[in-house]
């Protein structure tokens, strides 16, 4: 059972400005939850992609010249990969098919987009539009795989996935399995698959950059004091994402604190009374491309609409394909939190973008 | 009747019985869950005074989830002993006639298509939509078979209709994005978590006309349930009595799965359970069942909230967890016999 937190010290309240950033466009006559911040996919596309070529080419120029060409390396390549499990190529692999779509993005930003053979149906980078999809990440189509004649299949850590490693194996196919639960995992997943496709450098500029972005942010929100956070990953059953996690870690880096803070597992269940009862000051919602108007219906559902965060105004759509992919675009993720959490905060680099014109 | 012994009490007696069980349940439903609280806090929130999260958590989620429990309760444990009684087979169940299915079919739709994201009603509504279609495209099949209503052909109907639907169910759900599956997966389990005073409200209004018709047929089923010939001939208008009873009894179980998802078990057994302990003359047996289901569905959803912390159990795991022992217990008792 969970210890109660309740009584939490709503300081942040009253540091707030007087009028939540948001009520210029609250149209409480109708009494709709305003949206504070809507990030649109073009605009996210937008600035992940400078985000990616700025990381390329300012941490390391030569690293990405020579990504845009042939892999670097080619001198045989041992790996252990998340599953313990030795991978041995004799060169840098040059036909991927990535069954994760965060891998994939891991790839394009170290310069490796044009060695991507197979991707899933789940992949949204524009880059990768035209490579040829093999289904899904646990339900991936194994003679479509083996058809691509892939040097390296990059699958996730998972009973599926062992599966999935079993059956292109007895096919000749070596499968890097990659776990993607922290930032750890993925500072370790850029480095690996950086290795794994002969762009060492490039990855570890990447990851690098990735790194200096992350600190910049927490030396901004540091001292500030943090704003409660109900990170919404499910709603019903209402799920969370744990301290553990890259988002529960990235909760914290941008100055958050997430109300279930105190639960060890990695996505766990909670129940709408504790919700309710650590009545949480931002309520922060991933939302996919089709349902941004989603967010109205918490002003009627029972439990949602009595939380302090909805009735204020303090509920936020940030855009679901940046904040659940473990890859280099945690560090945009981070700065949509930090600006969520303190939008007071300047950001160097800001990709949130908000969308109401009627605004002043 | 039997000769069996059973107990014979007065079915006032009965009736104040369960309905102490049944506010008991009620009142211990609202005082469980994850968040812990005095009786006396609960008290003042339940009068909508003190910690205003608190007032939240009691009068706008437990007390809505726990009525809205009590009346899913009774429709599927009347229904259950209506179709029990119509088709005169003991396994016979409220889901009999398809209408789970039909019912998630138009969740499904709902959930994929994203309706369900914009209209908090769109669920229900289709839901409700969905039983109804299947109901009637059951009972159009049982009369294509012949004019009179035959119940074997219904209940045959019944279950084909229910099974060509849950392959429309599982060929749409296999292209269906993963949170789409989740949330239609989660839904066919069956939850009350999406209950308010609204879905109570209108629950309530489907359900008081509904178990008023059921009762009143009370005496024609016990006709019928002897066979349908010698119900003719004490007066009972048969093929009305028939098509009033499964209407009425498949409309009380859409509403029901149109709020809170098909819940098994309870509609089965609980209307078993009275006729093990009191008989089954139906002028008994329904108001009985209707308390007794809504206090086994209001404690079996306090449990389901509360044994496995902040992961709510699907209630139908905890109805047939608990119901199940009960319900052999009851079989093994020497006075026990499942047919009248």
């Amino acid at each position: 059972m969970r210890g109660r937190t309740t009584g939490a010290p709503h300081a942040f309240t009253s540091l707030r400005r007087p009028a939540p950033v948001l009520s210029a466009y609250t149209r409480d006559k109708d009494g709709r939850v305003p949206l504070e911040i809507l990030v649109r996919r073009a605009a996210l596309i937008a600035a992940s992609a400078t985000f990616a070529s700025s990381t390329a080419c300012g941490g390391n120029s030569r690293a990405a010249d020579t990504a845009a060409s042939a892999p670097v390396s080619s001198a045989a390549i041992q790996i252990t990969d998340d599953a313990d499990q030795v991978i041995r190529l004799t060169k840098p692999a040059v036909r991927v098919v990535s069954l994760i779509p965060s891998a994939t993005e891991t790839l394009i930003a170290i310069g490796a987009t044009h060695q991507i053979v197979g991707r899933t149906r789940y992949d949204v980078a524009p880059e990768i539009r035209s490579v040829t999809s093999v289904g899904g990440s646990i339900d991936p189509s194994i003679e479509a795989i083996v058809n691509l004649h892939p040097d390296l299949v990059i699958s996730w850590e998972s009973d599926r996935g062992q599966q999935i490693r079993e059956r292109l194996s007895a096919a000749g196919i070596p499968v890097f399995i990659l776990r993607t639960e922290d930032t750890t995992d993925i500072f370790r997943g850029i480095a690996n698959i950086g290795r794994l496709t002969g762009h060492d450098s490039a990855g570890r500029a990447v990851a690098q950059s990735v790194r200096a972005t992350l600190d910049t942010i927490r030396h901004a929100v540091a001292g500030r004091p943090a704003p409660s956070v109900f990170y919404m990953v499910f709603p019903n059953p209402p799920m969370t994402a744990g301290p553990d996690t890259f988002i529960g870690q990235l909760i914290s880096l941008a100055g958050g604190r997430s109300i279930f803070a105190d639960d060890s597992s990695h996505w766990p269940n909670v129940s709408m009374e504790e919700i309710v009862g650590r009545d949480p000051d931002i309520l922060v919602v991933p939302v996919g491309e089709l349902n941004p108007n989603s967010l109205s219906r918490f002003r009627s559902l029972p439990g949602w609409r009595d939380l302090r965060a909805v009735r204020t105004g303090h509920i936020y759509a940030v855009p679901a394909d940046l904040m659940s992919r473990p890859s280099p675009s945690i560090a945009a993720a981070a700065h949509v939190l930090e600006h969520v959490f303190h939008p007071d905060v300047d950001g160097i680099h800001s990709t949130v973008h908000r969308t109401n014109g009627a605004r002043p | 009747m039997s000769m069996r012994t059973r107990l014979l009490w007065p079915l006032s007696a009965r009736l104040l019985l369960l309905g102490a069980i049944t506010v008991v349940a009620l009142f211990a439903a609202i005082r469980m869950g994850a968040v812990s609280m005095s009786t006396r806090a609960l008290l003042d929130a339940l009068s909508a005074h003190g910690d205003p999260a608190t007032v939240t958590i009691v009068r706008g989620l437990r007390l809505p989830r726990a009525l809205e429990a009590a009346l899913v309760g009774s429709a599927l444990a009347v229904s259950g002993a209506t179709f029990q009684a119509l088709l005169r087979n003991p396994l016979a169940e409220p889901y009999v006639l398809g209408v789970s299915s039909g019912a998630a079919v138009g969740a499904v739709i709902s959930v994929v298509t994203g309706w369900s994201l914009l209209c908090v009603w769109s669920l229900p509504v289709l839901a409700f939509a969905g039983a109804v279609l299947s109901m009637l495209l059951v009972f159009r099949i049982a009369y294509s078979a012949g004019r009179r209503l035959d119940t074997r052909v219904l209940l045959l109907a019944g279950v084909v209709v229910g099974s060509f639907l849950v392959a429309i169910i599982w060929l749409v759900l296999t292209f269906a994005d993963t949170e789409s599956v989740r949330s239609a997966i989660f839904w066919m389990m069956g939850s009350f978590a999406n209950a308010s005073w609204r879905s109570v409200a209108i629950l309530g209004v489907c359900l008081a006309p509904s178990l008023i018709i059921l009762f009143a047929l009370a005496r024609p089923l016990n006709l019928l349930a002897i066979g349908e010939p010698t119900a003719a001939y004490l007066g009972t208008s048969v093929e009305r009595t028939k098509v009033v009873a499964l209407g009425t009894a498949t409309l009380l179980t859409s509403a029901s799965v149109a709020v809170s998802g098909s819940i098994g078990f309870v509609g089965l057994v609980v209307p078993h359970a009275i006729r093990l302990i009191w008989g089954g003359d139906n002028r008994g047996l329904l108001p009985c069942a209707a308390l007794a289901g809504a206090a086994f569905l209001v404690s079996a959803d306090a449990l389901a909230r509360t044994v496995a912390g902040a992961n709510e159990l699907p209630i139908g795991i905890v109805t047939a967890l608990v119901g199940v022992p009960v319900f052999v217990w009851l079989l093994r008792r020497p006075a026990a016999g499942l047919t009248e």
